[in-house]
């Protein structure tokens, strides 16, 4: 796909949406939007939403134990929000539609 | 388990690990300190040195020397993150950040002028000058500037832990620094522009890690370091080498020249430890913060001391020692911090 920009751009704008987004919905769509495949670049991006609410820009409005393996089991689900800060940073970025 | 068990359990991983990139930069930044002071005696620096110094004087010659020195460091580096990247499969993200230029490439740049021109070649002179274990010492401070920038201008939190903390080092800092100068005053021959080289090192470090977090909270550490180097490159090979040369030094004679075995092995020996202790440190930031970052990447004042000292067997002077302890304390105070505090790096 052309005019695809950073990662964390993408993140950003995908939990930009109403009530936020698990991490298990984000991880497969960049996934797919990028064309990255395999487990090494599946746990690179979510290490990148990690590092996104770690650094203040998302945080997480709900949380549980992925007791099926929809993603790992036995290790937490997150559900990210863009945070106020995150609003910021993205606009400084020109994101669309922040 | 329950969820707030396990919650608390990732919070923890979360921060273990960014101490573990923090410490690795630590560990591998001190083996640096070993090619950089080598590389000074190899061909064709110690011969451009004298070559320069016959015409223009020491003072020039050696900050004239230490330019290519850093160019090459520079290169090497690029060279070794370009595999770093290609092993992660990265290069479509670097692409894609290079072309944000606006928000995300701009800091890079600009933590390249401050880390390149300023940070490295300072620490290149105080080697030169001085010597390994001062250069390496004389940086200690750069976590201050870093943290202080970091706070003051993005409101990064510094627990008052972090503070202590950051106040140990630079006590360490000082009591190694200051042996050194004040060893020098005896024997009343202070060499000042390796000192000013080690002031360079210091402040220039801790600019460029609160600018790179900036442009870190957006893009992937990997990535910017790589856009990082790729500037500091341009810096050096196409506006000052250039100029310089232009000015009447022969810097392209002996570019040319440092392509010899020994030479080649001991800078890429330097490009290897010295760009993945940078990984190391970019990848710390955002999880331990800048200020934390720094302060446990300091550590590599303690690893250079004694890799110098086992390499070369220079028995560093009690105040080096001295210094060095104050630093390990300085680093497990900000290490053992309860981890409850890190849940989010920024203030509200």
């Amino acid at each position: 796909m052309a005019n695809l920009r950073p990662i964390k751009f993408r993140i950003l704008e995908l939990c930009n949406e109403e009530g936020g987004k698990w991490n298990y919905e984000i991880v497969p769509q960049i996934q797919e939007e990028y064309g990255l495949k395999g487990n090494f670049q599946r746990d690179s991006i979510n290490f990148d939403i990690i590092e996104l609410a770690s650094g203040g820009l998302l945080q997480d409005v709900e949380v549980k134990v992925d007791e099926d393996g929809i993603y790992k089991k036995g290790f937490l689900l997150h559900k990210y929000n863009i945070t106020e800060f995150g609003q910021i940073r993205a606009s400084d970025a020109c994101l669309l539609n922040i | 388990m329950d969820l707030q068990a396990l919650k608390t359990q990732e919070h923890k991983r979360r921060v273990k690990i960014g101490f573990m990139w923090a410490f690795f930069c630590a560990i591998l930044w001190g083996i640096w300190y070993i090619p950089g002071t080598v590389v000074w005696v190899l061909n064709p620096f110690d011969a451009m040195y004298s070559e320069i110094a016959a015409t223009s004087g020491d003072g020039i010659s050696l900050v004239v020397t230490a330019v290519l020195i850093t160019a090459f460091n520079a290169l090497t580096v690029i060279l070794a993150l370009m595999v770093w990247n290609g092993v992660l499969g990265k290069f479509g993200e670097m692409k894609r950040t290079l072309k944000e230029f606006h928000p995300c490439s701009k800091w890079f740049f600009l933590a390249a002028i401050f880390g390149g021109p300023m940070a490295i070649l300072g620490s290149f002179i105080a080697m030169g000058f001085v010597g390994g274990a001062f250069a390496a010492v004389a940086a200690l401070m750069y976590p201050v500037i870093g943290s202080i920038l970091a706070s003051k201008w993005y409101g990064e939190k510094i627990t008052r832990r972090a503070y202590t903390g950051i106040a140990f080092i630079i006590a360490g800092g000082f009591t190694i620094f200051g042996g050194g100068v004040l060893t020098e005053l005896g024997t009343g021959n202070i060499s000042w522009i390796g000192y000013l080289g080690g002031l360079m090192a210091a402040a220039g470090w801790g600019i460029e890690g609160a600018i790179a977090g900036k442009g870190l909270d957006i893009s992937e550490p990997d990535v910017s370091l790589t856009i990082r180097f790729i500037a500091e490159n341009i810096i050096w090979w196409i506006i000052i080498i250039p100029l310089l040369a232009i000015v009447g030094f022969p810097m392209f004679k002996y570019a040319i020249l440092a392509f010899e075995p020994l030479t080649l092995l001991t800078l890429i020996f330097a490009g290897i430890t010295f760009g993945f202790c940078y990984v190391a440190w970019y990848k710390s930031f955002p999880l331990i913060g800048v200020g934390r970052g720094q302060g446990i990447g300091n550590l590599y004042g303690l690893f250079a001391v004694i890799f110098i000292f086992l390499f070369f067997g220079d028995m560093p002077a009690w105040t080096i020692l001295l210094g060095g302890a104050l630093c390990l304390v300085g680093s497990s105070i900000m290490f053992s911090e309860s981890t409850e505090e890190l849940e989010s790096l920024r203030g509200d």
